[in-house]
């Protein structure tokens, strides 16, 4: 009966197997890592599980996402547990062992650059918090070129044939992000300095980029809501610190933001979490140009 | 009959999960990542209180615990997965050690195949396969408590497939012992097969809009123990047995299952506010094997409908909004009709139940609930409350566990 189970089994799975390797097939969790394949694999048909209006962390493993997983030759995501409550529910149901390991076609972020705050005593008493560190690397210019290297190398072992082509499209990438990120460096070093309440750690390795300071956070503990005491000693801080603005990320709610910059009389800046977050931003480049812009809008109003 | 359904020893159980507990416990402490040993350890916490019993349900009046659950999984290697769910519940007011979950599964077979073998939930209808302290009601829809033992879970092997497309599609079926949902044996002499239960399912899903997404879900369990033999009841029946917990009230030999769940949060964004919409239909038909038939076994008042369709049917629809990060509520409405064979009768039986809950959830990993139930059965022994207040806590430790659609 197993021999049977067996046999029977391998025939129709020979018969089935990889008849449509030719386009790559790319899951990417988070709009930012869909980006940066299309930079390196053009032509790879590339799905994002999430938009820049979507918390990251709270996503349901809905069926339409079970199916693009079942279909993925590679899944690409932030990692440091950011997906730990739907990407291994999507890994169990979508049956493709193809991208079950990192030694195969799954690819995590962080596990390729430094992360920030890693905090081995961290514990739920802290909110939700990430022993790991900040998964949102993604703000980190340098880090993205890290990423960029790295996931030509993943690229080029899922897919030989094409390696060519991943090296030349991460050479053009290089080049293009180094002289960008010249650019970049000279609108972090006018924000350098400046005084910033957030939302969350969304945007800690922007922040870590451009010097800015968050002197406080909307959120009494990460992943928890801002409650009226918390923000009322967010006003008082507000008014010594010498803030300039209250940064929101694109998905969170601007409710507590907009009372507290009603009260201290603070701009509000949503930036875009990612790709997509706002009308400018379409792809990396975009992106950091647009939230850059926003930034140094806010810090020039000041002066 | 014994309590502990498939392990001779009460001690034994307790013994064993504590001293695998013991040697979790550091794991715990720390919010690591599972690795291959270090192995996710999670525990749901459920207690409540409430003013009075509810049929077909566990839970006493006044304080008590629901299911407590300790659970452990990890990969065993780069084929298989484990895991291992141990509940404390009570029953009859005794606490119990259950194993719910006990199985691996295969996670590497190609082209969308898996297996799962051991002792675990079965994929049929919506809501089997979840967590119980994933639900927003302090207990599951009547159907599911008359049918299903309140959720079924069984020892077995499952095979299932997911298609290579857009549209989300998977087939799956089943074998078990149905030993929790044989037909009621009063004299204790029927001869049950030990494999009786054949399942098979299908679920097609995806996304209407970026804010929206759906499922499908068509399920047939066969249960070949699941018919009432006629006993001759000059024998003297011995009462001394009592229920084992998630043993189902009534049973038949063909049971369909449809249920449909649509989602929805503004832009997809499940942060703040999301809408779950569900339903399910329940149809258990066969109950009554052919020594029954040209008999008067009907009670002539009811006659003409229950041989007209020899049919339990139940079926629920529910909405659940969550209105900000701390707050939900749910109204929830179902309706059971079942036949209970009372002497040589089948009396019809009706429950209509209508639940109101709200919920605050301080974060994701704890929710205080209060519901507010509404019963009106008809043909039932005991009669029950009308209305059932309860406040109840449900709360999680340990890994962040990954949640089902």
């Amino acid at each position: 009966m197993r021999i049977n189970f067996k046999s029977v089994l391998s025939v129709v799975l020979l018969s089935l197997s990889h008849n449509a390797f030719a386009q790559l097939n790319i899951f990417a969790c988070e709009p930012e890592y869909a980006a940066l394949a299309k930079e390196i694999a053009p032509d790879a048909r590339i799905y994002s599980a999430t938009t820049a209006m979507q918390d990251p962390h709270q996503v349901q493993a809905r069926p339409s996402l079970i199916a693009k997983m079942r279909q993925a030759d590679l899944v690409i995501c932030a990692g440091a547990e950011l997906e730990v409550g739907w990407l291994p529910m999507l890994q169990m149901k979508a049956a493709n062992a193809r991208v079950r390991s990192t030694d195969e076609g799954l690819f995590f972020a962080a596990e390729h650059v430094q992360t920030l705050d890693q905090d081995s005593n961290a514990d739920r008493s802290m909110g939700d918090v990430h022993s790991l560190g900040n998964p949102h690397v993604h703000f980190s210019p340098q880090r993205i070129l890290t990423l960029a290297q790295a996931l030509t190398q993943k690229l080029i072992q899922l897919d030989e044939e094409q390696a060519q082509t991943y090296i030349q499209r991460l050479d053009d990438f290089e080049k293009r992000w180094i002289l960008a990120m010249k650019k970049w460096q000279q609108s972090a070093n006018q924000l350098n300095g400046m005084k910033v309440i957030a939302y969350h750690s969304s945007f800690r390795y922007l922040f870590d980029f451009t010097g800015i300071e968050q002197v406080a956070d909307l959120e009494p503990k990460p992943g928890l809501p801002p409650t009226s005491s918390h923000l009322a000693s967010l006003l008082k801080q507000a008014k010594n610190d010498n803030v300039t603005a209250i940064v929101v990320a694109s998905y969170q709610s601007e409710r507590g933001a907009n009372w507290l910059a009603e009260k201290a009389n603070l701009p509000v800046v949503v930036l875009p979490l990612s790709v997509g977050g706002n009308e400018q931003s379409h792809d990396l480049f975009s992106l950091y140009d647009s939230v850059l812009a926003l930034l140094t809008q806010v810090s020039m109003r000041k002066d | 009959m014994n309590n502990f359904k498939f392990f001779p020893m009460h001690i034994a159980n307790k013994v064993c999960v504590a001293f695998a507990m013991l040697a979790f416990i550091p794991s715990l402490s720390q919010a690591q990542v599972p690795t291959l040993s270090n192995p996710t350890v999670s525990i749901a916490l459920d207690g409540y209180y409430q003013n009075e019993e509810r049929l077909m349900t566990e839970r006493v009046e006044g304080f008590g615990l629901g299911e407590t659950e300790l659970a452990f999984s990890a990969s065993i290697d780069d084929m298989f997965f484990g895991k291992l769910t141990t509940v404390f519940e009570m029953h009859e007011g005794e606490s119990e050690v259950n194993v719910e979950e006990a199985f691996i599964q295969t996670m590497a077979l190609p082209n969308g195949f898996t297996l799962r073998a051991g002792r675990f939930l079965s994929d049929i209808g919506y809501l089997n396969n979840q967590h119980l302290h994933s639900d927003a009601f302090t207990s599951r829809p009547s159907a599911y408590r008359a049918f299903l033992g309140g959720h079924y879970f069984d020892d077995g092997i499952r095979v299932s497939y997911i298609a290579p497309t857009d549209l989300y599609w998977t087939l799956g079926a089943e074998v078990f012992t149905g030993k929790s949902i044989r037909a009621e044996d009063e004299l204790g002499e029927r001869e049950y097969d030990s494999t009786g239960v054949y399942t098979a399912f299908t679920k097609i899903g995806g996304d209407v809009s970026i804010e929206s997404s759906w499922q499908l879900g068509l399920s047939y369990l066969r249960n070949e123990n699941g018919q009432l033999i006629h006993q001759d009841h000059s024998e003297e029946v011995h009462e001394d047995e009592h229920d084992e917990a998630h043993s189902a009230a009534y049973t038949g030999k063909n049971t369909f299952i449809a249920d449909f769940v649509f989602k929805w949060a503004p832009n997809g964004n499940y942060k703040y506010q999301h809408l779950t919409l569900s339903a399910e239909y329940f149809s258990v038909s066969d109950f009554m094997a052919d020594e029954f038939d040209g008999e008067h076994l009907i009670d002539e008042d009811h006659e003409a409908e229950a041989k007209a369709e020899d049919r339990h049917n139940a079926w629920y629809i529910s909405g659940v909004y969550q209105f900000s990060p701390s707050w939900s509520a749910g109204l929830r409405y179902g309706k059971l009709n079942s036949y209970a064979l009372d002497e040589e009768h089948f009396e019809l039986q009706k429950l209509k139940e209508t639940e109101f809950s709200v919920a605050w959830h301080n974060s994701h990993f704890s929710t205080v609930r209060l519901e507010v139930s509404h019963q009106s059965s008809e043909g039932f022994e005991q009669a029950h409350a009308d209305n059932v207040i309860s406040l109840q806590y449900v709360m999680t430790l340990g890994a962040h566990n990954a949640h089902q659609f």
